[in-house]
This record gives C-alpha cells, structure tokens and sequence, in this order.
C-alpha cells in the first residue's frame, strides 16, 4: 500500500470505503438478485433488459477474458488492502477463494458450448455433440483413462497444496474458549447464513432435507425431452433459469457471504473491514403476532397460543396453499399444463420454500419480523 | 493400449497419452518435492552446523592437548622408548611368526577336540535318557545300552585330558609371544596414561568427523542420513525430554510434557559453547540449571517448564518463541522469519519475564533464591497491598495493609483527610496510598467536580462513624532537636523515612525495607502532638493490629520524637477544601438509589435525606465501590469480600479475556498487565462510559521497572503446576523455614537485621547519625558502621538456645549497650515467635530441640588455666568484652556482648566453634582469631594444658558457662561518665 503514490491512495480508499458500503447484505443482495434477473433473466421484462446489454455476448472467448480480467483485477485491488488479504489468503479460505474463479468459470465454459450449440441449431445445424456416438460411450477410453487422469491430477494437485500450504493447525481445545467468529466448514456456511433468518430446526434440519428432496425430484418433474446429451440454453431457460437461482443466488452467494463477510459475533464486515470483535450490530426484531395485536391493534397478546399466532399461520396458509393455484393460473400457466398437477403442486412448493428464505430476509431488512409464526413454548418457530 | 482406435472414441487418445505423461511426470516431482519438504528441516541444518561446531572445538582441544604432550619430557621419552622397543621386537620378526604359526596349528587340534568333546556330550545324553526308560521299564536291550553308555562315557574323560593338553600347548606359546612383546606392552601403556585424554578427544573426532573416518565409516555416515533410510539410526535427529510429572494442561487432561528444544539448542548444558551462536549458546546459569549437579537437571525439569512455549515445536516458529522488545522482534522476524504463534495459549516468557517459571514450584517460598526480579514483584505486591483487593491464594491470612480508619476522627481532620484521599501523593510524594481521583479516566471537568463530592462522601462517612478514642494529655515539655536525634538513633530509620523530595534512586528490595512504614513527613498538618504521644507509647492502643512494634520508649523520648515530629507541616492540607455541591451530591446519590429502586422512589428518598444523609450514604456506598475497606479497617464493612478479581491463576488467562478497549498495544498478557499497571484506568480511553461504569482500580504510579517486576509475578500466577513432588521445598524442615520466613517478611525484621545475607537497611542511616551527632568523618563512620548497626544473624541458630530467644523476642533485653537502635517490642501473634525460632534453628541444620542441657564442672586445674587464658597475658578477653558490671576500655564501638549472658543465652557447642574460628561464622567481626585454623594445635599458647588446644578451647567454654561463679579481675577501669553512660542505657525505660 505504501507504494502507491498519494492521489491514487485517496481514490483507493474512496472505493474500498464504497465497497465496504455496498457489502452491507440489505444492499449486496439486492445488487446479486438484481444480477440474476438479468443475467438469467425469469421474466419477459428482464429477458428485454438482458437483450438490450447484450449479455449473451459474455458467452464468447472474449467475453470470458473480460470476465476474468474484471475479476482479477478486482482480486488483485482487494490483495492491496491488509484487512482483505488476512481474510482472504487465511490457509482455511483458499478453498473457497478458488471456488468463487471456478463456478464462474465452469459457468462461463457452460453457457459458452450452450451458446454455440444454439447458434447451431438456430442456423438448423445439429449440436456439437451430435457428432459423438449416440449409441454408446466406450468404458475405456472414455471413462476409466480419464477417470485415471483426473486422479493423477487431483493426487498431484493436493501434494503441492500440502507442501505450499500447510495444515493449520491450533491449540489444544479449551471448552471455555470458543473460537470467535464459530464458522462451519465452508460448504455449510450457507446453511450457518441461514440461521440468521431461520430457526434451527428450520434452517438446520427442514431446509437441508428440502434441498436434498429438491434434487432428488428435479429428473421427475423435469420433462422436457429438448437438450438431452447436448448444452443448450433456448431449448432449457426455464430450468437453467431457476437452477441458478437455486444455485448462485440461494447457495454460492450465502457460502460467499459466510466465508468472507461474515467477522467475529457473526457480525457483517466489508472485504476491506477489520474484523473487530467489538463490534455490535442492533438486532431489534419482533414478531409477526406482536406486530398484529400490539402495533396495529394496539392490544394485549392473547394468551391462547392459536390464537396469538394465527395471522402467522394465515400468512402461511396463503403462501403455501393459495399461492400455488393462483400462480397455476398466471404466470406458470403454461407449466402446469405442460407437466400436469401433481408434478406442478411438487415444484411450486420446492420453489416457495427456496423463496421463503430471500422473502425471510426482505421481512428482517424491512419491517424487522424475526418470526411469522413464534411458539417458543414448543420450540416452533416459523 | 488396443492397436486400433475404437471409432466410437469421443476423445483424441493420443492427446490423452500426452496429457498422461505429462501429469506422471508432475506426480513424480511432486512426491519427490513431498519427501525433500519432510527431509528439509530447520534443526537438522542447526545440527549440521552444531557437529561442524563440535568438530572445530575437538581439534583446537586435540591440538592443545597435542601441544602440551609435545612439550612434555617425559611423554617424549615415553615414546622414544617405545619405538626402541617395537624396533627390537621387529628384529625378532621371524621367530615370532613362527610362535604364531604354532599358536595356529595348536589352537585348530584344540577346536578339534572340542568340537568333538561337545558332540560326545550330546550324544551320551541323549543315550542316558534312552538307557534309563529302558532300565525303568525293563526293556531287554538296557544291558547293551548301559555298555554304549560306558563307552562314551570314556570317551569323553579322554577328550577331556586331550582338551587339556592342547589348552596348556597354546597358552605356553602365548606367554611366549607376551614376554617378547611385553615392553611394548608396558610402553604403551605408559603412553596411554599420559596421552589419556588427548586420545578420549581423538576417539570423539573419529566418530564425528568425516575427515577422520574410515572410507567405510564415511559411507556408512552417507547412507545412515538419506531420506526414508534415515528412520532406523540418523546422525541428526530429535532429541527429546519427556517428563510425567510436570504435566501440560491441554484443558480436557493433562498430558506428559516434551521438550524438543534441545534439538537446536546443542549446546546448552555444555559449558563449552559459552560463546558460540544462537541457537548453541550454553545456558547462562549452569550452577542452577541444565547440569546434573543443579537444583535444575536438565533430564528432570526440561525446558518449557520454566520458558513455557511450545516444547514439541521443532522450529523457530512453532516452538512459540517470543522476543525481548520490538528491537528483538525486528531482528527475529528479518532473522528466522519469526511471527507469532497465535494458536498457542502459553507462548514462551520473553527474557525479561523468565524468572515468572521459577514461581509455580516456588510458590511457598517468601525469597526465591536468585530470581531477583520476581523477588521484587512479589514484594511490592506485598507492600503495594494488591491480595487485599485481589484474592491471591499465596497471601490468604496476610495483614490489612492500611491503617485503621475505626478511630480516624481522633487522629485526623477531616481537611487533611480530604486532601489525602482527594490526591495522596500530593501531601507524600511516595505514600503507597494509591490515588483514586483526578486519573485518565476522571480528570475532565465535570468528573473533577463529582470526585470532590466522592471524597466528601467518603470523608463524612468515616468521620461520622469513628469510634471515640481518648489519645491523653501530654504531662511534660518536648524538645525537636533530641526528637530528632532520637528518630536518627532509636532505629526508626529500618522501617521509616523521613525524605521531603522525590529523589531519583531505583526501589530496590533493600529499599523497600526502609517504606515498610509511612516517610515522616508532614504530620504537623496530618495530626495531634497528643496522639502523636500516646501512638509512640504505645502503637497497640489505637490499632491492635498495627505492625508497628512498641519502642519502650520513656515519656522524655516519646515527647521529645513528638514534638520533632510534629514540626513538619504539609502546605498541600492548608489550601481550601472545595464546598459541598448539593446538585451534584444529589445526582451521585440518585445512581446509587436508581440501582435498588425505581426512578420515582429514589427521587423520594433523595426529598427525605438532609445534607449529612446524603453524604453518609454516598460515602457507604462509595466506599464499598471502590474497596477502601480492603486495605483499612471501616467500621461497617468488617464482612465485606475483597472486590478485585482473583489473580491467583491470573498468568494462564486467556488473553481473549482481558479487554483492550482502544488502546494500541501487542495483544498479549504481558502488555496488558504492564499497560494496566503504569496506568490503571487507560483502558477506559476513548469509551463512552456512565461514572459508575468506569474502571476503578487506583492509580500507584509504579515506575515502568517495577510494572516489569510485577508483571514478572503475575506472569508466574499460573494454573498448571508439577505434580505435588515435584514442588519445592516439601520437607518439614522447609515448610517452618518458609512459615519463619513469612513472619520475618511481614515483620521487616530485615530493616534492621541481616538475616540469611540479606538485609540491613537501616545501616546507611546509622553512618548518617555517625556523621551528624558523633562527629565523625564519613570514611571512619562508614568504618564502623557495622559494628554500631543491629546485629547480623547469621548463624543465629547455632548461637542462641531456643529459650532464650523466646524470652528475648517476647520481651527484649539490651545484648549490645552501646547500640542505640532498640531492638523494639513487637505485638506477635500466636505462633509467631514459635516460628522464628524454627526458622532461625532449622536454617542452621539444628535438630529439634535445638538445645541440648549441658552443666559444666571445672576442676580447679582447669579453673586456673582458663583465668591464665582470660588475663591480660594471653587473649585478653575483658578487653573488649563486657563482664557483669564491668566495663572494658576503648569506646563502645569497641565493645563485646557481657559473658554473664552466656550461660542463658548461647550454645555452648557453639562458643567452642567461635572461640576456634569466629571468622567461619562471621566473615570481618572484630572477634580476634587465636588459633589459626590451618595449623591448629601449633597455634595454642604451649604453657596452658600442654599446649592442647581443643582441651584449651573446652575449659574456655566452660569456663564462660559458669563466669558469674568465679568473676574475673577487672583489667582496666574506664572513665567515671563512661560508666555512667552505661549504666543509663543498660536500665533504658521499659514501658511494659
């Protein structure tokens, strides 16, 4: 830092200051909500938008260099900054770090074939694939050498990890001292993200089980026979649309968030914050049921349990029992026809649990709701 | 690989095969690069460096002892002689190889024979067993096995004398071969003796140094290194110390603890490498550590014991090094590429803090022999008073360290004790009164302002309840200048000061002994010449728990000390005191009630009290918060529990719990205690605090080398101790010299005394007096000094009987007249005395009893020898000695203790020791020497008992045992006012 004369200093640190400001998760995620909708745009009115910045135009050679330079060059302003390069460079978080260049990268490899392919087909070609043997794939070569390959190079990969880097190791454990911020390993750090949100009956046990269930269903209720044993983005936008949903926005940003923003307390820092365990953040949220009957009737709480929490379980009632019919009548119309009532009624319930957690979160960041439904005397919170 | 590609193939195999011997290559080199970054390690390139070190310090040795053998005669005879001999044994070269050839051929008939004898043995056994089933059961063929039987039987007596023949045919040809070769033999041996140690050192460099090896050697040196080869039996490897019962904490169980340090540190119980590099160097203090014959033995207590660190990191990092300063951490971190080990909760002490290991073992010592810093952390812990706040288990049962506030009104103003309590450093620049007010955290305008309402508080609050005491009248007129000199004679100087300005002189624990008591200054605006009075009468009276002892004096001292005294005044306590603000009186008293009541109810009670209500209660509760009564007796707060958090386990704190608020220093115990301590209320900077929230602790304003000492102390309160054998000091004997110890510490006898080497404060102060009222000059005072200062107790054990040390202790008695420091009255308490006497008896190896009853009979032979030995003529004892009444000579410097004390206070095993050598016991007494202790019967006069000396030195003894039964004759009759003078202080005033 100290090699970088005055002026460019200053404008350094405006933008890391900006950085910093924008990192807050009120405002990031909206920017990567934002992102997705255009990117992997779900709606006619983002499809135009998308369009008109011609994103498809990422899906080239030279859309993957300016990917990639963005995010270098991003990485290596980051590496200027001591705060930033004690988070990221931390031995724990090098996994993590290669992460976030390899899903965009395998991102843009993807939808780059998908993008030729539809091209092909646009023009009435058939799709690079094709050309393979539509019959059978031969074991060997096709499998084993390349399995045996692949093990050669993750062997290899490893040992020069493990002489590059090694293990940290800490101190004997001490039941009195609790390391401070108490991370999960990194591929559950969205799950710890959600915790936030969500009890952790929900967030812990329901939610994981869900998305387990979710994958499970996706070869049953997926019917479109388009794009088999080929990429293609036309022929499957909708599926690739929500997958990314899913994927980007529900999984990788959280895992993102819980590995570098997220400092001692499991307080928010920005990448270029110091991770002062001082510091506090307000958690003042209230429930559902206090904002009916203490906000707006201006009552006491009732004491029957039901009855205190019945706005909750309306609210639930309406989101999971007629949300589904209206949108069978709207905008997934076609869907429901295309794949029938039983495969739709799964889908739409997959689909409104995955988007109960960014409503959850709305909810806290707007009107400070900590649960739709609290039943803390049986430990059932919604 | 198939010949021909399948068609089917999605994939370019070729390319693959590329892609395939490409990454063989790289797992090659990469399982290469794992075994070259496990075979590349830190210590084995310091033990590479170590062994060049060795070798280089082999050789300069060998070619010293080289050089010496060359220049030694004899030794070069030696081996001229030798070679004579070898050159005549070659001469006889061909008979030898003869001898030899027979040796050979003897030797291999001999092997023969007993190769065959063996098997004939073998064979005849076997035949036994079969021969006695068959005898057993009768079977037919018995008779012809019994006669196979006989048969070998013979055989084997014959090879037996064949064996025989052969051995006397070998050894014969030997001993021909050895008396030809014996006077190279003999020769030889003459050699070795001479060349021992040159060849000790030569046989050490053949095996270390490959230069020196043999081919083989080398090879074998090569191969036993290489990587993976190198498990079975390496040069270099980890060298280890595991010790079971000085266990390592790991919080669920503790664990055995090993020390690798020695792996690096080669040199470090070897007292060759004194001045080699780090990390080589010898340990700097072998008599007490590392060496075998150490309290310390390396194999027993390791390292880390002591260091603390990381015992099983085998580099510079892991190990959980840590440096001296930022100088240090610079040089380290551009050296070894240090940092800090931040997963390791006790990292090693910095050099400075080192001495804090010494103290988990040696807890129940009150002085740690050789750990001076820590000896001095513990004592201005001791004199600071910080176990009455803060639970420290070392002190549990140690005194209150303040005065007692339960009768203050009669005593004080309450002008005084405002100012005092306001700022006390201001009326005493170096009072151990910590300062509570007007520190970083409560200087600011409105916080000044609320404290002087605190103070008036606290002051009201005390004054209202002090007990009535009466200090009496004084009866007659006092005069400073004899108080002075009194205060400069009596001894008050082993306790007291009286310094009016802040010098520059470093507190050392010698000096420490001299603040045991408050500096005298300023008490004409502090107190009464009437309390004053009765407090120098006698002490108890106003504080029965005071540690000042009772100085016997008369009215006339006690009047005249006062009225000295009494004439400092402090110009601090005659400027005005602020006013009492009742705004904000009110709003300090509304934090204390909001705390119990509602806002509405504490408004209420605020309308109910009157002025004094308010200031009484406030000063309750003030004085609750900041724990005055931990260190003073307050009337109300006898059942209080110290408020301070306990430090008795305060070094092995997680650093995570000590808050560091903002303040910018190295996240470590030890910055933290040292920040805390030069500036108790710092980390308070910078927080938005309410008046009650903010730190309390008071300010001593330590220096930063007493913070250092200190902060060595705590550093030594640590959690994980050895296992109970391992502690020092377990012994009976040792637990009644510490008990003994503590009484001596807490009752500074050290002021006065010097006892165990250590001590005598007051000394420098008995030169001043020398110099200000005996006129003489400073070299001659300082001269004689020691013989006017109180007594140095060594070997007081020996000395004494244990009764009448009792008596002395409990109610003392002038030894020494001409001494004008007075051994003072002390108020002991129970087992106090008891546990002097131990510890001056066991100190001394003197086994309980101590004494044994011993009544001597003199012959009149024996009486007459002993008078001889008195008189003028021979050792001339009453010339120095006082005898009765009699008085020598000479000026009291001059003076010895009376002989009619002997016989109640001395040992009379010791007189006899003294008489033989009183230098042994007391290096530089003016006690002459008669018998010269190298040549001891020579040295006796020749005329008395035959010139015997021991019979000489025991009719002496007894001789004194029974003076007062036959006195000897006055040897010269000292001036009239001398006597006079004498006989005064013999009766000086006895107040109990």
């Amino acid at each position: 830092m100290e090699a970088f004369p005055v002026p460019l200093k200053i404008i350094m640190e405006a933008v890391k200051h900006f950085i910093n400001a924008i990192a807050s998760p009120k405002i990031l995620f909206n920017i990567v909500f934002l992102f997705y909708l255009i990117v992997f745009p779900p709606f006619k009115f983002f499809q135009r938008i998308h369009d008109a910045l011609g994103i498809d135009r990422l899906w080239t050679k030279r859309g993957g260099i300016f990917i990639f330079s963005l995010m270098f060059l991003a990485f290596a302003f980051g590496l200027t900054d001591a705060n930033f390069r004690l988070i990221v460079l931390k031995p724990d978080n090098v996994p993590i770090v290669a992460l976030l260049f390899l899903v965009v990268f395998f991102l843009w490899f993807a939808m780059t074939q998908a993008k030729e392919n539809d091209e092909a087909i646009a023009k009435g070609d058939k799709p690079k694939e094709y050309a393979d043997s539509r019959e059978k794939v031969l074991v060997f070569p096709d499998l084993v050498y390349i399995e045996f390959l692949c093990l050669i190079f993750v062997a290899v990969l490893l040992a020069v990890w493990a002489i590059g880097l090694p293990a940290p190791l800490e101190q004997p454990a001490n039941p009195t001292v609790s390391p401070n911020p108490s991370k999960a390993p990194w591929y559950f750090l969205g799950l710890q993200e959600m915790l936030v949100y969500f009890d952790p009956w929900i967030a812990g046990v329901v939610l994981p089980t869900a998305i387990l269930l979710g994958l499970m269903c996706i070869p049953y209720i997926d019917k479109n026979r388009k794009g088999l044993g080929y990429y293609t983005y036309q022929d499957r936008k909708m599926a690739i649309n929500t997958f990314m949903f899913f994927w980007l926005v529900l999984w990788m940003f959280l895992i993102f968030i819980g590995t570098f923003l997220r400092g001692p307390n499991w307080s928010f820092f920005g990448p270029f914050e110091y991770w002062d365990h001082n510091k506090l953040e307000v958690l003042n949220n209230i429930n559902l049921s206090q904002y009916v009957f203490m906000i707006w009737l201006k009552q006491g709480m009732p004491s029957n349990i039901l009855l205190r929490e019945a706005p909750g379980f309306l609210v639930l009632a309406v989101y999971f029992g007629l949300l589904p019919a209206i949108f069978a009548k709207t905008i997934f119309k076609d869907l429901y026809q295309r794949i029938g009532g039983i495969r739709y009624s799964i889908f739409v319930v997959f689909l409104l649990m995955a988007l109960a957690l960014p409503i959850k979160m709305y909810l806290r960041w707007l009107f400070n709701i900590k649960y739709i439904i609290a039943i803390p005397e049986f430990f059932f919170n919604i | 690989m198939p010949a021909q590609l399948p068609p089917e193939s999605h994939y370019d195999l070729k390319k693959l095969d590329k892609i395939f011997a490409f990454l063989a290559i790289a797992l090659l080199l990469s399982i290469i690069g794992i075994f070259a970054k496990d075979y590349s390690r830190q210590w084995k390139d310091y033990q590479r460096q170590f062994r060049a070190l060795e070798i280089e310090k082999a050789q300069v040795k060998m070619n010293e002892q080289e050089n010496d053998l060359s220049k030694n005669e004899e030794y070069q005879q030696v081996l001229k002689d030798l070679k004579c001999a070898k050159d005549q044994l070659k001469e006889q070269a061909s008979k030898q190889e003869r001898i030899n050839q027979q040796i050979k051929v003897a030797s291999a008939v001999l092997n023969i024979h007993t190769q065959e004898s063996q098997f004939t043995k073998a064979r005849y056994d076997a035949l036994k067993y079969r021969y006695e089933k068959a005898a057993y059961k009768s079977q037919p063929d018995a008779a012809s096995l019994k006669k196979q039987l006989d048969t070998l039987a013979v055989r084997i007596e014959k090879l037996r004398l064949s064996i025989e023949a052969d051995k006397t045919e070998v050894n014969a040809r030997k001993n021909m071969l050895s008396a030809m070769q014996k006077d190279v033999k003999e020769f030889g041996r003459k050699r070795e003796a001479f060349a021992k140690k040159a060849d000790i050192i030569e046989r050490k460099l053949a095996k270390i140094n490959p230069a020196q090896m043999s081919v083989a050697n080398q090879f074998a040196e090569m191969v036993r290194n290489l990587p993976l080869i190198e498990l079975a039996n390496p040069n270099y490897k980890i060298h280890q110390i595991v010790l079971q019962d000085i266990p390592e904490d790991v919080n669920f169980m503790k664990v055995q603890r090993v020390d690798r340090c020695t792996t690096c540190h080669l040199g470090i119980d070897n007292p060759d490498y004194q001045n080699a590099p780090q990390p080589f160097t010898t340990h700097p203090r072998l008599d007490l550590f590392m060496d075998k014959n150490s309290p310390h033995p390396l194999e027993e207590f390791g390292c880390t014991t002591c260091h603390m660190g990381c015992g099983r990191g085998t580099d510079f990092i892991s190990a959980a090094h840590t440096p001296r300063d930022e100088k240090q951490m610079k040089q380290w971190k551009k050296k070894y590429g240090w940092r800090e080990l931040h997963h390791w909760d006790q990292p090693m002490l910095p050099a400075p803090l080192t001495q804090a290991g010494c103290f988990k073992c040696h807890e129940n010592q009150t002085v740690i022999k050789g750990a001076g810093r820590l000896n001095l952390g513990l004592n201005l812990i001791e004199h600071a008073g910080c176990y009455n706040c803060h639970l420290i288990k070392k002190y549990q049962g140690w005194p209150r360290i303040g005065p007692n506030l339960e009768f203050i009104a009669s005593k004080l103003t309450k002008k005084w004790a405002f100012h005092w309590i306001d700022n006390p450093k201001s009326i005493r620049f170096n009072t151990w009164m910590p300062s509570f007010f007007h520190q970083s955290n409560n200087s600011d305008e409105e916080s000044t302002q609320r404290g002087y309402q605190q103070v008036h508080a606290i002051v009201e609050y005390l004054f209202t309840n002090s007990k009535p005491f009466k200090a009496g009248s004084v009866a007659v007129q006092g005069d400073a200048a004899k108080g002075k000199e009194l205060v400069s004679s009596l001894g008050c100087f082993g306790c007291h000061q009286i310094e009016d300005k802040k010098t520059d002189t470093i507190r050392t624990r010698d000096s420490l002994h001299r603040e045991f008591g408050p500096n005298l200054i300023g008490l004409g605006s502090k107190t009464t010449k009437e309390w004053l009075y009765q407090w120098l009468k006698d002490p108890s009276k106003y504080h029965p728990d005071t540690r000042m002892p009772n100085m016997r004096l008369s009215d006339q001292e006690a009047v005249d000390i006062a009225a000295y005294l009494i004439k400092d005044k402090s110009a601090v306590v005659s400027k005005p005191v602020p006013p009492v603000e009742e705004k904000i009186l009110n709003n300090i008293v509304l934090d204390f009630l909001k705390k119990s009541f509602t806002v509405a109810d504490s408004q209420q009670k605020l309308q109910e009290m009157t002025r004094e209500d308010k200031l009484i209660f406030a000063g309750k509760r003030l004085i609750r918060g900041y724990g005055c009564y931990s260190c003073h007796k307050i009337p109300g707060f006898e059942n209080e529990k110290p408020i301070g958090t306990e430090l008795t386990e305060e070094g092995s704190k997680d650093v995570e719990r000590l808050d560091f608020g903002f303040v910018n220093i190295p996240h470590t115990k030890e910055a933290w205690f040292k920040t805390k301590l030069m500036n108790p209320r710092v980390f308070d900077k910078g927080k938005v605090l309410a008046h009650l929230d903010k730190l309390k602790m008071p300010n001593f304003n330590f220096t930063s080398l007493e913070t250092e000492a200190i902060t060595t102390a705590l550093m030594g309160f640590v959690k994980d101790r050895p296992t109970h054998s391992r502690l020092a000091d377990q012994s009976v004997k040792a637990t009644f010299i510490n008990q003994g110890a503590k009484t001596i510490r807490q009752l500074n006898c050290r002021g006065c005394h010097i006892i165990d080497g250590e001590g005598g404060a007051i000394q420098s102060t008995v030169t001043d007096w020398l110099v200000n009222y005996e006129g003489k000059d400073l070299s001659d005072a300082k001269a004689v000094t020691r013989s006017l200062s109180p007594p140095n107790l060594f070997g007081e054990g020996q000395k004494v009987q244990p009764q009448w040390l009792f008596e002395f202790l409990h109610a003392p008695t002038p030894i020494r007249p001409w001494l004008h420091a007075r051994m003072p009255t002390y108020y002991f308490h129970k087992g106090q005395i008891n546990s002097i006497i131990k510890y001056f008896n066991y100190l001394d190896d003197q086994e309980f009893p101590f004494t044994d009853i011993y009544h001597p009979t003199m012959s009149p032979q024996d009486l007459a020898a002993a008078k001889k030995m008195f008189s003028k003529d021979y050792f001339d004892c009453t010339h120095c000695h006082i005898v009765g009444n009699q008085i020598p000579g000479g000026t009291a410097e001059n003076w010895a203790p009376n002989f009619e004390m002997a016989a109640k206070r001395l040992k009379p095993e010791w007189i006899a020791k003294w008489i033989m050598n009183p230098q042994d016991f007391m290096p530089g007494t003016k006690m002459p020497t008669y018998y010269d202790p190298r040549n001891f019967d020579a040295s006796a006069p020749p005329d008395i008992l035959g010139g015997n000396a021991k019979r000489q030195i025991e009719v002496l003894r007894d001789y004194l045992l029974t003076i007062s039964e036959h006195p000897p004759q006055q040897a010269n009759k000292p001036a009239e006012a001398k006597v006079k003078d004498w006989e005064n202080r013999t009766k000086a005033p006895q107040s109990k």
